[in-house]
């Protein structure tokens, strides 16, 4: 029986078997870094502020149908097409989620509270989604996994002036914002440097073992 | 017969096999996938694949499309709605004669 759910699996695996997913999260959480850079470092009312919700549908968008492209083009010519069942469930509770920590993080962020305690358990769920996502299914990447719920126990030892240097234009005025931001913004940093990394290495590898596309159909 | 042999012996013989097995597992838990897939995901080579396929497809479990991929042809391959009964029928079976 074991066999048989390994094999009903084995498909959910395929699907970052390229390290596609790896890069396309590594690169959206650096372009969130880059919407989230101007909107902290730049004066109340300007037009930066209504910038950041056309910015994230482009990537959104850019990111969607980049990944598509580049599945096209290397993995269904090599490993084989594969269509998922839509899972109304997983996407509902993805959209749930992103909307509740967009209004968490707007809340914290109006009421100025200091939540940099909260830091460690955001960065153990990363790794978790990430060993559950991505290295369940290649051991090395447990290393990344691993590196990765440390980030934030390292963010928490940065000098907390670099932290509200990076997080606000004028940190003087809302320090604990400005250091939240900072630690934000390094966080996507350094997690999406980590995720293009490992993406980069799992395509280069599946490059390396799977055969150049057969053009004799199929 | 007692009823532990007798659920033994009703498990479906065209799932029961093991090749066909790792298609149809493999095919139960996606909407379509591609000849090219299958081939990388159980090791197969065409020729038993195909003849694997010819006989899902006989017993309706599987619906098979000829389309191409650009210039490629291609060949997508889905569980019918009685391969996904037979399926879950097929494992209940198993649970319960294991």
């Amino acid at each position: 029986m074991d066999e048989i759910g390994n094999l009903l699996d084995r498909p959910r695996l395929y699907c970052n078997i390229d390290g596609l997913g790896e890069l396309a999260g590594g690169a959206m959480c650096l372009g969130f870094a880059l919407i989230l850079w101007p909107m902290t470092h730049t004066p109340a009312g300007s037009v930066w502020e209504r910038i950041p919700f056309f910015a994230f549908v482009v990537l959104m968008v850019l990111i969607h149908y980049g990944t598509k492209a580049a599945k096209t083009r290397i993995t269904y010519p090599r490993t084989g097409f594969v269509e998922y069942r839509k899972q109304w469930n997983t996407s509902a509770i993805a959209a749930v989620s992103g909307a509740l920590a967009a209004v968490g993080l707007s809340v914290v962020s109006r009421r100025h509270w200091d939540v940099s305690m909260l830091a460690p358990l955001a960065g153990l769920a990363f790794a978790a989604a990430y060993g559950y996502y991505f290295a369940r299914a290649v051991r090395w990447k447990w290393a990344i996994a691993g590196a990765m719920a440390l980030t934030p126990f390292v963010i928490a030892f940065f000098p907390t002036d670099v932290l509200t240097a990076l997080g606000s234009d004028s940190p003087a005025a809302h320090p604990a914002r400005a250091r939240l931001s900072g630690s934000i913004l390094v966080s996507l940093m350094v997690y999406g440097t980590m995720l293009l990394v490992s993406g980069g290495i799992s395509l280069w590898l599946y490059l390396r073992r799977t055969p150049a596309p057969a053009q004799d159909g199929q | 017969m007692n009823q532990h042999i007798r659920t033994i012996a009703d498990l479906d013989r065209v799932i029961h096999e093991p090749g066909r097995l790792m298609i149809v597992a493999l095919l139960f838990a996606v909407d379509r996938a591609d000849f090219l897939y299958l081939q990388h995901e159980t090791a197969m080579n065409k020729g038993t694949l195909s003849s694997h396929l010819s006989r899902l497809e006989e017993a309706g479990y599987v619906a098979v499309t000829k389309t191409y991929r650009g210039k490629v042809p291609q060949t997508l391959l889905c569980l019918t709605g009685t391969g996904r009964k037979a399926f879950e029928q097929y494992r209940r079976h198993l649970k319960e004669a294991l």
